[in-house]
C-alpha cells in the first residue's frame, strides 16, 4: 500500500464519555487527520438498561439511550466534519466502556491509534486510562496517545 | 434457637428469620427490586401481626433502596424538583395510610384489609407482568410502547412548575397524586412501590427514563423512612430485634443475588418475577378464603 493511501486510511478514535476532556481528545484526534491524514472515529458505549420490573420500561429506556447517544454523535460529527473536513465513523456499543473498548479494538483493524485525554486534577488521569496503562495495558492492540486536560488551542494546534 | 420480640410479642426462630431475611434480599437482589412485597407476606404467614410485618417490610426496602439511590445521584440521575413534588405527596398519602391503619387496628379489621391490599395490588401487577413478558418471550424482543405525547387534560391543570431535568413543565398535581398513592401504598402494604410508581411517571407524568429510576428511588427511601419512623411513634410497631436479625440476612442475600442477577437477565427474569408475585397474591388470597384454625379472634381493648 503507497504511503499516502496508508496515510488517509488510518482511524484515530475518540471514545465518547460525558467527561470535560474528551472535548480536549476530540480536538486533537481531529486537528492530527486534519494535518497528517486519517479518520476519525467515535465510540460511545451505552449502559446496559440492566433488570427492570416491566420489559417495556426496559425497551423504553434501552430506546431513549440509544437516541440520545445518535444526538450526541451527530453534533460532535459535525464538529470533526468542521475542522476535518470529512466524517467521522461513529460507533455505538452497549456494555462496560473499557470491556467494549478493548473488543472493539480487537475486532476493528481499521483503527492504528487510540487517542484519550486525561483528566485535570489530582484525582488521576480518569479509569480508561488509569486500566489501559495498568492492569489492562497488555490487551491493547494499538499505540494509545494521552492529552493532557489542560492544553490550550494554541498548544495544541503547536503540537499536532 | 427461640428470640423473643418484645414489639410482635413472640417467640420465632432466630435463624428463621435471618434465613427469611437472606432470601428476601437475594430475591430483591437478582430481581432489581425492593422486596417490600416479599417481606411483609412472608412475615404474616410466620404470624406476625400485621403492622410489625408492615413496618418491618418497608424498612426492609428502605435499605435495599437507600444504596442504588446515591449511587443513580452520584451520576446526575435524579430530578430532585420531580422528587420533592413525589416526596410531598408520599408523605401525605402515607400519613392517611398510617391513620388508616390505627382505625383498622382499633376495628380489629388490619390483617384481612393488609391481605385485601396484597390480593388485589400484586394479582393485577402480577398478572400484567406476566402477560408483557409472555408475550415478549414469544416476539423474542420488546417493544418500547408509544408515550402519551398528545396533550390531554392533565395538562390543562394549574400550578405548572418547570422540572429541568426532566424537561418537562407540568402542573404539580399529577405528581402530586401519584406520589400519594404510592405513599399510601407503602403505608398499608409495607412495599416501596416502584412496581407502579416508575410506569407511572414515564407513562402518566412523562419523564425521561433516565432520571425515572433514581428519582422513583428517591421517592421510595423517603417514604418508606417516613412510614417506618410513623409506624414506631403512632403505632409502636417497629420491633427492632426483628429489624436487626431481618437486615443481617438481607444485606448478605442482596450481595449475593445482584452478583447472579447480573448473569441472569432478559424476558425470562422478568416472567420469573412475575410468577413470584402472583404466587404472594395467590397464597394470600387463600389464607383470606381458606376457614381459620381458630374461627374467633381477640382484637386488642
Amino acid at each position: 500500500m503507497p504511503e499516502a493511501e496508508a496515510r488517509r486510511n488510518r482511524v484515530f478514535l475518540v471514545v465518547v464519555d460525558d467527561s470535560a476532556e474528551r472535548a480536549v481528545a476530540l480536538k486533537y484526534a481531529c486537528l492530527r487527520a486534519k494535518k497528517s491524514g486519517g479518520r476519525v472515529a467515535l465510540l460511545r458505549v451505552l449502559e446496559p438498561a440492566g433488570q427492570t420490573e416491566w420489559a417495556g420500561v426496559g425497551a423504553l429506556l434501552a430506546q431513549e439511550r440509544r437516541e440520545q447517544a445518535e444526538q450526541l454523535l451527530s453534533g460532535l460529527a459535525a464538529q470533526v466534519n468542521e475542522i476535518t473536513g470529512g466524517v467521522p465513523l461513529l460507533i455505538i456499543r452497549e456494555g462496560d466502556p473499557r470491556e467494549e473498548l478493548l473488543k472493539l479494538l480487537a475486532e476493528e483493524k481499521t483503527i492504528s491509534i487510540l487517542v484519550l485525554a486525561a483528566a485535570p486534577g489530582n484525582g488521576g488521569p480518569g479509569p480508561l486510562i488509569a486500566a489501559l496503562t495498568g492492569r489492562y495495558a497488555t490487551r491493547m492492540r494499538v499505540p494509545m496517545t494521552i492529552v493532557p486536560a489542560g492544553l490550550s488551542a494554541e498548544e495544541l494546534d503547536r503540537v499536532t | 434457637m427461640q428470640v423473643y420480640l418484645p414489639i410482635a410479642e413472640m417467640s420465632v426462630d432466630a435463624f428463621l428469620l435471618v434465613g427469611i431475611g437472606f432470601g428476601v434480599g437475594w430475591l430483591s437482589g437478582l430481581f432489581g427490586v425492593g422486596g417490600g412485597f416479599l417481606l411483609t407476606p412472608a412475615l404474616l404467614l410466620l404470624g406476625i401481626p400485621a403492622p410489625v410485618a408492615v413496618a418491618s417490610g418497608a424498612n426492609q426496602v428502605l435499605g435495599a433502596s437507600t444504596s442504588g439511590m446515591i449511587a443513580q445521584s452520584r451520576r446526575g440521575n435524579v430530578d430532585w424538583v420531580m422528587g420533592a413534588v413525589l416526596v410531598a405527596g408520599g408523605l401525605v398519602g402515607s400519613v392517611i395510610g398510617i391513620q388508616l391503619f390505627a382505625f383498622l387496628r382499633g376495628a380489629g379489621l388490619v390483617d384481612a384489609v393488609v391481605s385485601i391490599f396484597y390480593v388485589v395490588v400484586l394479582g393485577s401487577v402480577g398478572s400484567l407482568m406476566m402477560m408483557e413478558s409472555l408475550r415478549a418471550i414469544m416476539r423474542r424482543r420488546a417493544e418500547a410502547p408509544a408515550r402519551l405525547h398528545q396533550h390531554f387534560w392533565m395538562h390543562g391543570l394549574p400550578f405548572k412548575i418547570r422540572f429541568r431535568k426532566s424537561r418537562l413543565f407540568i402542573s404539580v398535581i399529577p405528581p402530586l397524586l401519584v406520589g400519594a398513592g404510592i405513599g399510601l401504598l407503602s403505608a398499608i402494604m409495607g412495599v416501596g412501590g416502584g412496581f407502579m410508581l416508575v410506569p407511572a411517571m414515564i407513562y402518566l407524568l412523562g419523564i425521561p427514563t433516565a432520571v425515572v429510576i433514581g428519582t422513583s428511588l428517591f421517592q421510595v427511601v423517603c417514604v418508606t423512612s417516613a412510614v417506618t419512623i410513623m409506624s414506631a411513634w403512632q403505632l409502636g410497631s417497629v420491633d427492632i430485634v426483628l429489624t436487626l436479625l431481618l437486615l443481617g440476612g438481607g444485606v448478605a442475600g442482596a450481595q449475593f443475588g445482584a452478583q447472579m442477577g447480573g448473569r441472569l437477565r432478559g424476558e425470562e427474569t422478568r416472567a420469573l418475577l412475575g410468577l413470584l408475585v402472583l404466587s404472594v397474591a395467590a397464597m394470600l388470597f387463600w389464607g383470606l378464603i381458606d376457614t381459620p384454625e381458630r374461627v374467633f379472634n381477640m382484637g386488642p381493648g
